[in-house]
């Protein structure tokens, strides 16, 4: 058993477990936290360091061995993930230190933190069907609450729908892993990748392959699945907001790429080009919705839909350069995503409002802000050289070379659609007259600022440093189309 | 990293240390610490004069994300130093010039700054660099400083309106140039420019040659202000004056051209390039000179002016592509001429009209006003400025002895000979290049008459100024005009000066196959060539123009003359317009806000889906091998459980309601207690109570259901969905059934009922998966149910009302 694999999991669940006895201490409750999710990110960092170096790690819970008992197993992709979720789970963090109100720290809110990094980590070092299905309910259920925290009349209503849909994408999960057992009698990753190999991925197996692809849609936002997601993260406060916006769907995401990569590869003509249809609706609905918005919060909502369908699309093309843009696209997006909701929140802290007709003039009175904002901003819409572009550039390039002109067209689109919405936000926001008071224009936000800075560097950084990070990538697309080496680390064949 | 690369970061690096420049020496101008950079980048440049004059070329190559083909190679010949020149020198001049233009006191000069530093180190990435992605970047970076430095009184509505639509204009061009450069690299394998050349022949043979072409176009015609998309030009004029100067006139709408001439060599000699370019550019020159006639604003003349002049530029370009398709020493040379006069009147123009832009400037500056409708009689008061607009006007005008009358003769050239063209169809339509060229000229020659004469002439009226007292500029914001303007009178009376210097090896860059036959006779530019075509057309346009200018009381009522604003603007606001209400409505038909349709959506698709997908894969499957006989207790359970299931939605009452939903989950216990999984049976009826119990309890607080009446295809939809839900699942269940008996290979259950007592020393195979085997599953089930408590009374006691925090 290999501890290190285990412990970004087990870190967060014990921690939130035991903050749940400290509530009252508020001092007492931050320090914890911070010192947690410091430690969560070195550790997550070795983590992805060791499995680099070494490959594949895995940890065979109870010390059962595959296929019959849980393993975590931890590649290079997982060991990403785990990363990310630690960077954007450390900035959230010391943004909410510096926004929340304290009543919230009286009511769990630390403790749900630490739960939900614990769901969204088992899901992305979990090996086990079954166990992600639970990884997805713990962090669901604490998502759940954190949606709702502070329950106005606002997070009541669309937090219900949220929490309906969910439920329901849960309930249709469990179906899945029904049907899936049944068909090929194992849960364990590699053990299904070995036997729908065998099986040939034949009959009711597609028919499942699609139903899984359904099921993590709807986690990850995907056309049409995606209706859950743009009102309910307007109501939360922006540390959650930018929590969930950067990370949340993107677990629906990464389980749909291993799904599709591992187990489910042996007929990509069908599902493949499903996943790539998906990825060009979901572009497209995605940036119209957060053309005809007019509030921060739910333009930026809005874009977490069309964002995700240019992961799904490198999915979709199926080639090494498109997986590994998909990749680089998900960790430039978690990144850039979850500073601009926390600059929505910095700007609402100032002005009070995140209706931009209602706000002007930031420019003026909070340049560093204004300028933080602007990067991050057009680094979504890939303007170069910032991480976006890369990204984006790398799919469009492996598009064109497999002759997908159609996707590639729609991608190119929608990045224009973006750069509009996201200069809708600086005109309206930043630029124009100024709207908010003397009072207001004095507000020092530095200590707000503070923690963004980070995410706003590595966007910057990933852009002129894109050689080593895309080498990366590469890295991790070679892998996940070479499953051999997972399922054989994992069944030790 | 050399000091060629160096020399292109720089203004970045620049850019970085403005603000603690402008912070730390307020006392001092920022501009002054600016100006020495351009200066010392233009002595730089100058260095590599002897090396491109003698044909010879310098490159330094540098990785960056060699994964994607990407290596930042700076590349040095003549195209690239001519750019680099100008940049630099006019950059240099204007910086100068905005040291007097604005004050240290009121402007946010840091902003201006760090945004012109941008400007010119993108602009210098984009000429001086050989790798189309790098070049891209660059250009990209142009755009974005140009928007910005449009914004930067960021407070006006009209500079955000132009900012904005700069961006949008010039980031959609270059999106599809990004395209279309991957089209290249899809074609050669690689994004370095000298190695595409090198595979031209390829290239062209490519069925993708054609979109990649139009694709780069869109990104050179955006980008250099062509017919239809010069619309984001005049807006741009919100900009201070010395960015018009230099972005807008001289450098960054040369961009475009820059790209075009640059890949001339890959697409030049077919038809299809020669035609865009000339094309399009014969129509942006005439639709940019009539519309400059009808601006009141002495910037917006200078705007459609430019367009209208790059135009000509593009157009020339497009002709003198012609030269490639020949390999004789006549024919060559022939069409070569409109490559010259290309690049000439690139060096021109930038001197001409960036003088006439600070001389616009400084009377604004100077005035308050730019309307040509209120100044007048600027003449005595500000003789230096009348100076040099006066030579910058003539030149502009085509008029002797100016570098202008010089490089507009020779566009004269170059258009009557296209007429003797016979290729690329030219032999029937040739003629029209000509006639517009003349047109065009005509109005430009008006313009510049009515420019000139409204400004400097008539009577001088004070009440049309706000200031107080109008004088001259300070002589600081003099000296660049006043340079310019001298250039001006230079290249006119030595233009070979620049020929063998400048302008032979820029256009050994463009037309590089064409050079070893053109006869050196061409290079001798000078002003009187005897009573040929081209002198009479210049008189002619000399004669209508002052005809038009002197009736002009006559026709300046015309409506068409009153409207100043582009019409194509329309197209623009209204595609934006529709752009917003458009997915305003899209979003809105799916994004009711009601679960009801939320599911309805999503279950439709679904289902369409899953059973696609079972036709395409063939999925169907039954298997009654080993299925257990039914009982009739079983049959009693099965009829209840569907009925109680069916009775559910017609139930308005809520308690019924959660009756029945009770009845529902202990008859589920029941087929448990029938299958002989008494643990679940206990779990489930220990659920069901405890639901039934809560939710009474919670349901007595709430009011009764609201009576909602459907209509019956509303109910009959849902119900449609409903089955059909049903049916899919039930199908794939059928299905994934019958695989277990194909399949070659038992279930892991196998090992478990083997091996459980002897591993685990427990008989209850079931817990001990449950407590041992997966004991992490249900430590993060208990951990659910953990939060879902917490969350319970999260919810109960802690109600805010949102405006706490953020």
């Amino acid at each position: 058993m290999n501890s290190l694999v285990v412990l970004p999991v087990l870190l967060p669940f014990l921690v939130g477990s035991i903050l749940i006895l400290l509530v009252k201490r508020h001092a007492l409750q931050r320090w914890i936290s911070g010192i947690t999710m410091t430690a969560l990110l070195v550790l997550s960092i070795i983590l992805a360091v060791v499995v680099y170096q070494d490959g594949i790690q895995i940890s065979e819970l109870g010390n059962w061995e595959a296929p019959f008992g849980i393993i975590f197993v931890a590649d290079m992709f997982a060991t990403l993930m785990v990363v990310l979720s630690s960077i954007v789970g450390f900035t959230c963090l010391f943004f909410a230190f510096r926004t929340i109100a304290p009543v919230r720290e009286k009511y769990y809110f630390y403790p749900f933190y630490f739960f939900l990094l614990t769901g969204v980590n088992g899901a992305f070092l979990t090996g086990d069907l079954f166990n992600l299905f639970v990884f997805f309910e713990v962090m669901l259920i604490a998502s759940y609450i954190l949606i709702v925290h502070g329950s106005t009349n606002y997070q009541l209503r669309e937090s219900f729908k949220y929490v309906a849909i969910n439920v329901f994408a849960s309930l249709f999960f469990i179906v899945g892993v029904a049907y899936m057992y049944a068909a090929t009698g194992t849960l364990n990753f590699a053990h299904l990748a070995e036997r729908i190999d065998e099986m040939e991925q034949t009959g009711v197996l597609n028919v499942i392959a699609i139903l899984f692809l359904l099921v993590f849609a709807m986690k990850g936002a995907l056309f049409p699945l995606y209706f859950w997601l743009p009102r309910s993260y307007y109501g939360p406060p922006a540390a959650i907001a930018a929590l969930f916006g950067g990370l949340l769907t993107k677990v629906g995401i990464y389980a749909i790429i291993r799904m599709f990569t591992l187990v489910f590869n042996h007929d990509p003509t069908f599902t493949h080009n499903i996943i790539l249809a998906l990825a060009g609706f979901t572009m497209f609905f995605g940036v119209l919705g957060a053309v005809s918005q007019f509030d921060f919060k739910r333009i930026l909502s809005y874009h977490i839909i069309s964002q995700v369908g240019y992961m799904v699309m490198g999915l979709g093309l199926y080639t090494q350069l498109a997986i590994a843009g998909a990749i680089y696209y998900i960790a430039h997006h978690i990144i850039v995503k979850a500073a601009l909701f926390l600059f929505a929140g910095a700007a609402q802290k100032i002005t009070g409002e995140t209706h931009l007709k209602k706000m002007g003039g930031l420019l003026g009175s909070h340049p560093v802000l204004a300028w933080m904002f602007f990067i991050t901003a057009i680094s979504l819409a890939g303007i170069p050289p910032l991480s976006g572009f890369f990204s984006k550039f790398a799919l469009i390039l492996s598009g064109f070379e497999e002759g997908r002109y159609i996707i590639v067209t729609v991608a190119l689109i929608v990045g224009l659609l973006t750069l509009f919405s996201m200069i809708k936000i600086f005109m309206y926001a930043f630029w124009g007259e100024r709207k908010h008071t003397e009072e207001q224009s004095q507000m020092k936000i530095g200590s707000v600022l503070l923690p963004i800075v980070p995410l706003v560097a590595l966007t910057i950084i990933m852009g002129f440093a894109a050689e080593p990070i895309f080498q990366y990538s590469e890295a991790i697309a070679a892998e996940l189309l070479e499953p051999d080496v997972y399922i054989n680390s994992v069944l030790k064949e | 990293m050399t000091w060629l690369h160096l020399a292109i970061i720089s203004p970045f690096l620049l850019a970085i240390l403005i603000p603690f420049l402008y912070r730390y020496a307020r006392n001092i101008h920022t501009g002054w610490f600016v100006f020495l950079l351009p200066l010392a980048l233009f002595a730089y440049f100058l260095t590599y004069v002897p090396v491109t004059s003698g044909g010879g070329t310098h490159q330094a190559n540098l990785p960056w994300v060699p994964s994607l083909g990407i290596y930042f190679n700076a590349y040095v010949d003549g195209l690239s130093l001519l750019f680099a020149l100008l940049i630099t020198g006019i950059g240099a001049l204007v910086v100068l010039y905005s040291i007097y233009y604005l004050s240290k006191k009121t402007e946010p000069l840091h902003n201006f700054y760090v945004y012109l530093m941008m400007f010119m180190g993108a602009m210098l990435g984009v000429v001086l660099t050989d790798n189309l992605i790098v070049i891209y970047v660059f250009w990209e970076l142009t755009s974005l400083a140009s928007s910005l430095l449009i914004s930067y009184w960021f407070h006006r509505q009209a500079s955000i309106y132009g900012a904005q639509k700069s961006m949008m204009i010039t980031v959609f061009g270059g999106f599809s140039m990004l395209g279309g450069f991957s089209l290249l690299y899809v074609m050669t394998d690689t994004f370095s420019i000298q190695e595409i050349i090198a595979q031209a022949d390829q290239v062209v043979e490519s069925p993708l040659f054609l979109p990649a072409m139009l694709l780069i176009l869109l990104g050179a015609f955006t980008k250099s202000a062509q017919f239809p998309f010069h619309i984001w030009l005049p807006d741009a004029m919100e900009a201070p004056t010395p960015v018009s100067a230099y972005l807008h006139s001289a450098t960054m709408v040369k961009a475009g051209i820059y790209l075009v001439a640059r890949l001339t060599p890959v697409f030049g000699g077919t038809p299809e390039w020669f035609w865009l370019l000339s094309g399009f550019g014969i129509l942006t020159l005439t639709w940019g000179s009539i519309s400059a006639v009808r601006q009141k604003d002495l910037k917006g003349i200078l705007a459609f002016s430019t367009i209208s002049q790059l135009g000509l530029i593009m157009c020339l370009l497009g002709l003198g592509s012609a030269s490639l398709y020949f390999t004789d020493a006549d024919e060559t040379t022939m069409y070569a001429t409109a490559t010259l006069a290309a690049v000439f009147h690139l060096v021109n123009h930038a001197t001409f009209k960036g003088s006439l832009f600070m001389t616009a400037g400084i009377v604004d500056h100077e005035t308050g006003t730019r309307d040509i409708r209120k100044l007048g009689g600027l003449m005595t008061i500000m003789p230096v400025t009348f100076t040099v607009s006066l030579i910058g006007t003539a030149a502009m005008a085509g008029l002797p002895p100016f570098n202008g009358f010089l490089s507009k003769e020779m566009f004269f050239t170059g258009v009557l000979n296209a007429t003797e063209l016979n290729i690329f169809n030219m032999e029937t339509v040739g003629f029209i290049f000509p006639v517009f060229a003349w047109i065009a000229s005509i109005f430009t020659f008006l313009y510049c008459l009515i420019m000139f004469f409204r400004t400097f002439t008539g009577k001088f009226e004070p009440s049309n100024y706000e200031v107080d007292h109008v004088h001259e500029a300070p002589k600081g914001m003099l000296i660049s005009p006043v340079i310019l303007g001298s250039l001006v009178i230079i290249f006119g009376f030595f233009p070979n000066l620049l020929t063998y210097t400048i302008l032979e090896p820029a256009m050994a860059a463009i037309i590089p196959d064409s050079m070893n036959y053109i006869e050196s006779a061409i290079f001798n530019i000078y002003h009187w060539h005897g009573f040929n075509a081209e002198i009479f057309m210049t008189l002619g346009v000399v004669a209508f123009g002052a005809l038009l200018f002197i009736n002009m009381g006559k026709w300046s009522a015309l409506s068409i003359y009153q409207k100043e604003r582009d019409p194509l603007n329309r197209a623009y606001d209204g595609s934006l317009d529709g752009l917003i209400t458009g997915s305003q409505a899209v979003t809105r038909i799916q994004m009711t806000g009601l679960l009801r349709d939320y599911f309805a959506f999503m279950l439709v698709f679904m289902v369409m889906l899953l059973l696609y997908s079972m036709f395409y894969a063939d999925a169907f499957a039954i298997n009654t091998q080993d299925l257990a006989p039914i009982s009739p207790h079983m049959w009693v359970l099965t009829i209840l459980f569907i009925a109680a299931t069916l009775v559910m939605p017609f139930i308005n009452h809520r308690v019924t309601a959660i009756i029945t939903i009770g009845v529902i989950g202990f008859l589920l216990a029941l087929f448990f207690v029938v299958f002989r999984a008494q643990d679940l049976a206990i779990t489930q009826l220990l659920v069901e109570t405890v639901l039934v119990i809560l939710l009474l309890l919670a349901f007595y607080h709430l009011p009764e259901i609201r009576k909602e009446t459907f209509k019956p295809v509303f109910k009959l939809t849902n119900a449609v969905i409903s089955v059909a839900v049903g049916v899919t699942v039930t199908l794939i269940a059928f299905s994934a059934h019958a695989m277990q008996h194909e399949r070659p290979f038992g279930a892991i259950s196998e090992y478990f009922i083997e091996n459980t007592y002897e591993l685990t020393g427990g008989q209850n195979m079931v817990n001990l998966i449950l407590v041992d085997f997966r004991a992490i599953d249900t430590i993060l089930e208990v951990l659910v149910l953990a939060i879902a408590a917490l969350g319970v009374v999260t919810m109960i006691k802690l109600r805010m009302n949102g405006r706490e925090d953020v």
